[in-house]
């Protein structure tokens, strides 16, 4: 049985329809990232699961019971909010028993529940501190000991570690993965920072303008993007597209002004129907490298000359933009390999992961 | 640290300048106090005879202990003091309940909007505006069908009602800048409408209680027109008490008494203000500055 449920849910403000008909149905112990632009309607999706925030139109079960139109206390859920919204009022300790004592748990349990969130987040010595007292990391911990304090059904992340230096975002992200995989939680996360989207997902779902784009793995939406809105949104430096005409079932012809050039494309990768058509390319920038010795000879590959016009020095590898026909292409090379500035040079071209878009309807073809 | 600039002339000058400026705004709003104050002090016979601005040669405490307890306003002659315990009477209630009031309804204006929350808070402003005279006559009426008219609860009813807009409007501004996810937090922790507000909003508020105690206080201790169109012969604030011994008089005016009157009759605003005022500058600029 699926944790939460939610069928074609609507919401609008006034004539502004902000979730138009989303559907998506996780298991339990599921970790269900929810992406997109800013105002694409994940945290509106985010308030209705919470019940902070009525829907239009459709349904949202969790564990099966339909709890669409019940209070936020009656939905079992936990959440932790971008800005903790810890009360400033209350010790540490307090912060996380009041769901407790609210819920008429009796004392005793209250204590030994409270000692053992504490213990998981290493928050013992502060639980006398008031929540001013305490750094961004530590109160990051505080409010996610509050929502794992009351066992909730499902728990619910709005852009936690947003307000977090990069640093401590990059610990608190690993503490978070742990912490699912150790207590084996639903959780449903929204966040706009993709890396946070593919390392902490199970399924990633991906948002823009109220509709959903894809439901899938992070490395399904990393490998296979159902449109161009995905395929652009998510990796980092962007996916390349390169406007081109398949001119047979192993090539394609990317027409320019002044030149034509040829790149291989696998056997079958691609229908027959779209023979002679224009597609777009799709390709990822570590798929765009400097010619490498062991794939040479692999059929997918192909050396193309481009000029090189900005470098980005990132450590482990360099992002280079070349010039390439109309478009400006972003690779990612070895920081060994020379390509100097405003000069041509030999970058290889790996088709294997390339994918195609409809330049009409731009659904992945 | 500050290292020590030495201040050229004209900026001594400047200071000069600034400094004597307040100093004389000072003097100007402290002289009608410092008056009252000497010639309190003073007999009949010296005021009459002497300046208004002198010292009192043989300074003594007559006019007040007289003023206190026996001075006539009008048929009886106890003095002020049992106005003061009337006045009490009125303002405390008052005080307590317009400000709870007002609490609550801020909590719900800024925090559970409903549809036609903002008209309902644009309409309450204008209690805010209506002058006193106004409403006496339709007040008056309201008390009688209540059957409150003359009596100290009809006169705290009309201030609490009265003081609605104000306090409202302080509690309502202090709430809209706290953060709506504390509510929800609250919300989704299992607590409802009740409990948030006593356990999470009202702690967070003494800054704005103070202000709004100390204004209602101030508001409501000083009202002289609606204590003495609604309070009854039995009730009568001090400001209606202070009024009336100024106008009775036997013979000639006795200045000093009057001022001693007048100086009792404003001290307890006073002694608020002098004990809870740096929290009232406090609470009217919390919200400026994050995370005080």
């Amino acid at each position: 049985m699926a944790a939460l449920t939610i069928e074609n849910i609507k919401k609008s403000y006034g004539s502004t329809e902000v979730l138009k008909g989303i559907d998506i149905a996780i298991d339990k112990g599921e970790f269900l990232v929810l992406i997109g632009p800013s105002g694409c309607g994940k945290s509106t999706m985010m308030n209705s699961i919470a019940g902070l925030e009525s829907v239009s139109e459709g349904r949202i079960l969790i564990g099966g019971e339909d709890v669409t139109h019940a209070n936020p206390k009656d939905r079992d859920i936990a959440m932790v909010f971008q800005s903790y919204a810890l009360y400033p009022n209350m010790t540490v300790h307090g912060n996380i028993s009041f769901g407790l004592e609210v819920r008429k748990m009796p004392k005793d349990q209250r204590e030994i529940q409270v000692a053992k969130v504490a213990k998981l987040l290493q928050l013992e010595h502060l639980l006398e501190r008031k929540p001013a007292q305490l750094s961004g990391g530590q109160r990051q911990r505080v409010a996610m000991g509050r929502a794992i304090a009351r066992e909730p059904k499902i728990y619910l992340f709005d852009e936690p570690l947003s307000n977090l230096d990069a640093k401590l975002r990059v610990e608190m992200r690993a503490e978070i993965k742990k912490l699912h995989q150790r207590l084996g939680t639903t959780i449903v996360y929204v966040t706009h920072d993709q890396v946070e989207a593919m390392t902490l997902a199970d399924r990633i779902a991906v948002m823009k303008e109220g509709i959903l784009q894809q439901l899938a793995s992070p490395q399904e939406i990393y490998d296979r993007p159902a449109n161009l809105f995905v395929a652009g949104f998510m990796g980092s430096p962007p996916m390349n597209f390169i406007r081109a005409t398949l001119t047979s079932e192993d090539h394609l012809t990317i027409t320019t002004a002044s030149d034509s050039l040829q790149l291989p494309l696998i056997n079958g990768c691609i229908s027959q129907q779209y023979i002679g058509k224009e597609v777009i390319l799709g390709i990822r920038p570590e798929m765009i490298t400097e010619p490498l010795e062991h794939k040479s000879d692999a059929a997918f590959t192909q050396v193309v000359s481009l000029k090189v016009l900005l470098k980005e020095a990132m450590g482990a590898d360099t992002i280079v933009q070349a010039q390439f026909a109309e478009t400006e292409l972003r690779c990612r090379i070895n920081p060994t390999y020379s390509a100097p500035l405003d000069q041509h040079c030999d970058f290889m071209f790996d088709m294997s992961k390339a994918v195609f878009f409809d330049p009409e309807t731009e659904l992945l073809i | 640290m500050i290292t020590h600039q030495k201040r050229s002339l004209s900026q001594i000058v400047m200071r000069l300048g600034l400094y004597s400026i307040l100093a004389f705004m000072a003097l100007i709003y402290l002289a009608p106090l410092f008056v009252m104050l000497i010639n309190s002090l003073k007999d009949v016979e010296e005021i009459r005879t002497g300046s208004l601005l002198a010292l009192p040669q043989n300074p003594s405490f007559a006019a007040w202990s007289k003023a206190w307890g026996s001075a006539c306003t009008g048929s009886t002659c106890e003095g002020i003091a049992p106005f003061f315990l009337n006045s009490f009477k009125i303002v405390i209630p008052a005080v307590i309940i317009s400000t709870l009031l007002g609490a609550l309804n801020g909590y719900v204006i800024a925090m559970w909007r409903f549809k036609g929350s903002e008209l309902f808070f644009a309409l309450l402003l204008f209690g805010c505006f209506i002058p006193f005279q106004v409403v006496l006559l339709p007040m008056a009426m309201t008390l009688g069908w209540l059957g409150l008219a003359s009596s100290a609860s009809g006169l705290i009813l009309v201030h609490v009602i009265y003081g609605l807009a104000f306090t409202t409007l302080f509690f309502r501004n202090y709430y809209v800048g706290l953060p709506r996810e504390l509510i929800s937090a609250a919300k989704i922790d299992g607590a409802g409408f009740f409990l948030i507000f006593w356990r999470i909003v009202l702690p967070l508020s003494p800054p704005i209680i103070v202000v709004t105690v100390i204004w209602q206080f101030t508001q409501v201790w000083n009202d002289f027109l609606f204590g003495v169109v609604f309070s009854g012969a039995d009730n009568l604030p001090v400001t209606v008490a202070l009024n009336n011994l100024v106008n009775t008089s036997f013979g000639g005016k006795e200045y000093n008494v009057d001022m001693a009157a007048a100086l009792l009759a404003a001290l307890p605003t006073i002694l608020v203000y002098v004990f809870a005022g740096k929290y009232f500058v406090r609470g009217l600029s919390a919200g400026a500055v994050k995370g005080a």
